[in-house]
């Protein structure tokens, strides 16, 4: 029997990736700069008046879950790629059980999308005058898309590093995952943005749970076959 | 840590059209260091993967034994500490970090001054030890690499060319590691080195 704990080892994976991170800030820069740039293109081409106000709900949600999508991928999808490149994947394959991989990449992955969504969504709803009405549903739609997305981005990177490793790849294998993802958070974005009830939410955030979770038990089985052929 | 040994039956391995091992068969027995050697190409790293089963063989197979008892593959990892070419630790990390996370992931955390203690008889001097791992030369990594293979004290030690990369030094230390792990452990090095095919209680030739 192993005396460490699974729990232990998925946050010594997760420690392993915030302090390798921290020291390259190769996610945080790719993040970043994306998340940035196309935020700033949209506010500049766009901004907050070139939108007919009975436009606005619909628009100003799409185009932030865009940026945001767009944004994230940049960062996400080299988690496992990064193993493979570095040959450090045959020693952590060696080291650690494959959930407690999965587990560690996932809550990092987690913690970056936490850090981009801080980050994007407050400047994008000053530079569009994106008034949010229900602010705490917002907040619920953010996180419950951040844990879904999480647990999408983690399976599909770690499919694509035992591909090839191309970022292409990456979004063709995400539409099915993602784009029922996508449509939810952006109605339960519009429909926080348009009202102050935390019920208005309900029926996306229903969708983006039940979707996340089912993405998020799959991979719980189809990992350990990904990881090790 | 129990005595394991690891006995492989006629293993053959095909990539495609092409066959690199064919019927190749023998043990690993604890106290004894198999070394396996043959030209380049001959499939040495690739039986060594196959004996530690991250490869699985197109024929044959591998059986780790503890006593009578078979131990089930999903235990395999745990008992084996592994070093080849193809491998790394990670180069943002310090060398200690590097096993203090090794270790954590084998439940087998050590002090930092057990680790210390490690890396010095790998012959990496305390004050190199808390920088990152991609500001070292490959000799250095190499000395981590193999300090992160022998860190959880495993039954099974596959040396993929250990002392590449190495200078004189760090041959002899790569002997001494061998030697401390040749007594309770069963060990497999892969080679093509005069000096440390010397080291082998038996020996397995590959060709071509
Ligand atoms: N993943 C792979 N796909 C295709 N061919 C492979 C793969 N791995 C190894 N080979 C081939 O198998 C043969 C044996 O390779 P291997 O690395 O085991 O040789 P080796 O004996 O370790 O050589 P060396 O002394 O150079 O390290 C080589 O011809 C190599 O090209
Ligand atoms: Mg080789």
């Amino acid at each position: 029997m192993r005396a460490s704990t699974l729990l232990s080892e998925s946050l010594a994976v997760l420690g392993k990736e915030l302090t390798a991170e921290l020291r390259s800030r190769v996610a945080l820069n790719a993040i970043g700069l994306f998340g940035l740039t196309t935020l700033i293109a949209v506010a500049y081409q766009i901004g907050p008046y070139q939108i007919q106000e009975q436009d606005r709900p619909y628009l100003l949600s799409a185009l932030l879950w865009i940026i945001l999508f767009f944004a994230a991928t940049s960062g996400l999808s080299r988690v496992f790629v990064k193993e493979e490149d570095a040959h450090t994947a045959k020693t952590l394959r060696l080291a650690a059980r494959p959930l407690a991989v999965f587990a560690g990449k996932y809550l990092f992955n987690l913690i970056l999308l936490s850090a981009l969504f801080s980050l994007i969504v407050p400047l994008y709803c000053a530079l569009m005058s994106y008034r949010v009405r229900g602010v705490a549903g917002l907040a619920v739609v953010l996180a419950a898309g951040a844990v879904a997305l999480a647990s999408t981005s983690t399976i599909v990177a770690a499919i694509i590093a035992r591909a090839s490793g191309s970022t292409t790849l990456f979004a063709i294998l995400s539409v099915p995952l993602v784009l029922p993802l996508l449509v939810m958070l952006i109605q339960g974005t519009r429909a926080a943005a348009a009202s102050a009830e935390l019920a208005a939410v309900l029926p996306a955030l229903q969708g983006i749970v039940s979707l996340g979770g089912a993405v998020l038990t799959v991979s719980v089985y189809l990992f350990p076959v990904v990881w090790h052929d | 840590m129990e005595a394991i040994s690891v006995e492989f039956t006629k293993v053959g391995k095909r990539f495609g059209a092409r066959a690199v091992l064919a019927a190749v068969s023998g043990t690993l027995r604890p106290g004894e260091v198999l070394v396996v050697a043959g030209p380049n190409g001959a499939g040495k790293s690739t039986l060594l993967n196959i004996l530690a089963g991250v490869l699985r063989p197109s024929r044959g197979g591998v059986a780790y034994r503890r006593g009578d008892e078979e131990v089930p593959r999903r235990e395999w990892f745990e008992n084996l500490g592994m070093a080849s070419p193809d491998m790394a630790v990670y180069e943002e990390l310090s060398a200690i970090e590097n096993l203090r996370f090794f270790g954590r992931l084998r439940g087998h955390a050590l002090a930092d001054g057990a680790l210390a203690e490690l890396l010095e008889t790998l012959g990496l001097p305390v004050r190199e030890h808390h920088r990152a791992v991609g500001t070292y030369s490959s000799g250095m990594k190499q000395r981590v690499k193999l300090a992160q293979a022998a860190l959880h004290a495993p039954a099974v030690l596959l040396l993929d060319e250990p002392s590449s990369n190495l200078d004189a030094a760090g041959h002899e230390a790569v002997a001494a590691l061998v030697a401390r792990f040749r007594a309770r452990a069963a060990v497999a090095v892969a080679t093509n080195d005069p000096r440390e095919i010397a080291w082998g209680d038996a020996r397995l030739d590959l060709a071509l």
